[in-house]
């Protein structure tokens, strides 16, 4: 279940990025999961809805695949 | 304007969005911001840290399930390693206990155990913090022996050289073709306890068809580190002696500064 550490490295990337600045809700996430990423997109999703961050209580993930090992946030939609 | 839908069919969440190819463009439904960066970034920069202190020293992070001999591998080859004047140092990884650390301890091997109280791998960060108690200096191989799980540890570099996965031969020749992360992202496959085959169905051909499956490219030793069956560890040494060699050579190459 390390989902939990990849949402929590995402919100500590866009909040050290300025992403999160004036942010009051995060609508949705586009990533891009590799196949050989060792991500399961519904324990990511689980995670990011239990997280105790009222900013993604409700938040929608969009997933593009890849044939590679990468993890990468594309864009995300925020109020 | 088009929209797009924002779909995760197994959990049957449904939503639509506003599309817009323009980064910051607000909306009535929200601002898109362009990200484009490494989901795990953060781990990525500590990770590099770690690799600058580790200097010349080989790092190889050994990934598998529990049970799988990594331990084992680490007390045969150690000694091998040692009576060829190396010097070695473990980082330990598990969810509890430092049962392992003591049996590192007892080949007068530098070891640090990092306890991750019930986190199923290691990152970046953990690996950082045991650099300030374990003394890497002059160290010519340091072994990352990652918590037993094959999926996990697979998401994060820890600043090593190569990942190294070990599969036993009791746990199924199906193993890379339903763990393939593993396998796809490591450098050398040990297949270990060989000296079971003769008990077992397992098929090593069919194993290592199914590793290369996944990576091509993957280098294989077939090992057990019984006392009385001991097979495949010298040759395993004699790899990591090489990739020693290697490193130290393009570590001497490379200017201080890029490392830094």
């Amino acid at each position: 279940m390390h989902e939990f550490s990849v949402a929590l490295e995402i919100v500590d990337m866009l909040q050290e990025n300025g992403y999160l600045s004036g942010v009051r809700k995060v609508n949705s996430i586009k990533l891009n999961i590799g196949k050989y990423s060792g991500i399961d997109e519904n324990y990511l999703d689980f995670a990011f809805k239990n997280l105790n961050d009222e900013r993604f209580k409700d938040v929608l993930l969009e997933f593009i695949h890849s044939g590679s090992d990468e993890i990468k946030i594309i864009e995300i939609l925020a109020d | 304007m088009p929209e797009y839908k924002y779909n995760n069919s197994n959990r049957g969440i449904r939503g639509t969005a506003k599309e817009s190819a323009i980064t910051g463009c607000k909306l009535s439904s929200g601002r898109v911001l362009s990200v484009q960066r490494n989901a795990l970034e953060s781990n990525e920069i500590i990770a590099k840290k770690n690799r600058a202190k580790f200097g010349r020293a080989l790092v190889i992070n050994f990934l598998s399930s529990p049970g799988s001999g990594k331990t084992s591998l680490l007390e045969s080859i150690a000694p091998v390693l040692k009576a060829d004047g190396f010097k070695i140092a473990v980082i330990e990884g598990d969810v509890e206990t430092d049962l392992d650390k003591k049996r590192i301890d007892a080949l007068g091997v530098p070891a640090y155990q990092i306890i991750t109280n019930g986190t199923c791998h290691l990152d970046a960060k953990m690996v950082n913090g045991s650099l300030d108690s374990l003394n890497i200096k002059d160290t010519d191989v340091i072994f990352i022996e990652n918590v037993g799980n094959l999926v996990c540890p697979t998401s994060f570099n820890l600043g090593e050289d190569m990942k190294a996965v070990v599969l036993s031969v009791t746990e199924g020749d199906d193993k890379p073709l339903k763990y393939p992360a593993a396998f796809y992202k490591s450098k050398i496959m040990i297949i270990n306890k060989i000296d079971l085959l003769p008990a077992l169905d397992s098929d090593i051909s069919k194993i290592k068809e199914n590793a290369l499956s996944i990576n091509k490219d993957i280098t294989i030793f077939e090992t057990s580190c019984k006392k009385t069956a001991e097979a495949g560890i010298s040759g395993l040494a004699a790899f990591i002696k090489n990739e020693i060699k290697r490193k130290t050579e393009d570590f001497r190459k490379i200017n201080y500064n890029t490392y830094f």
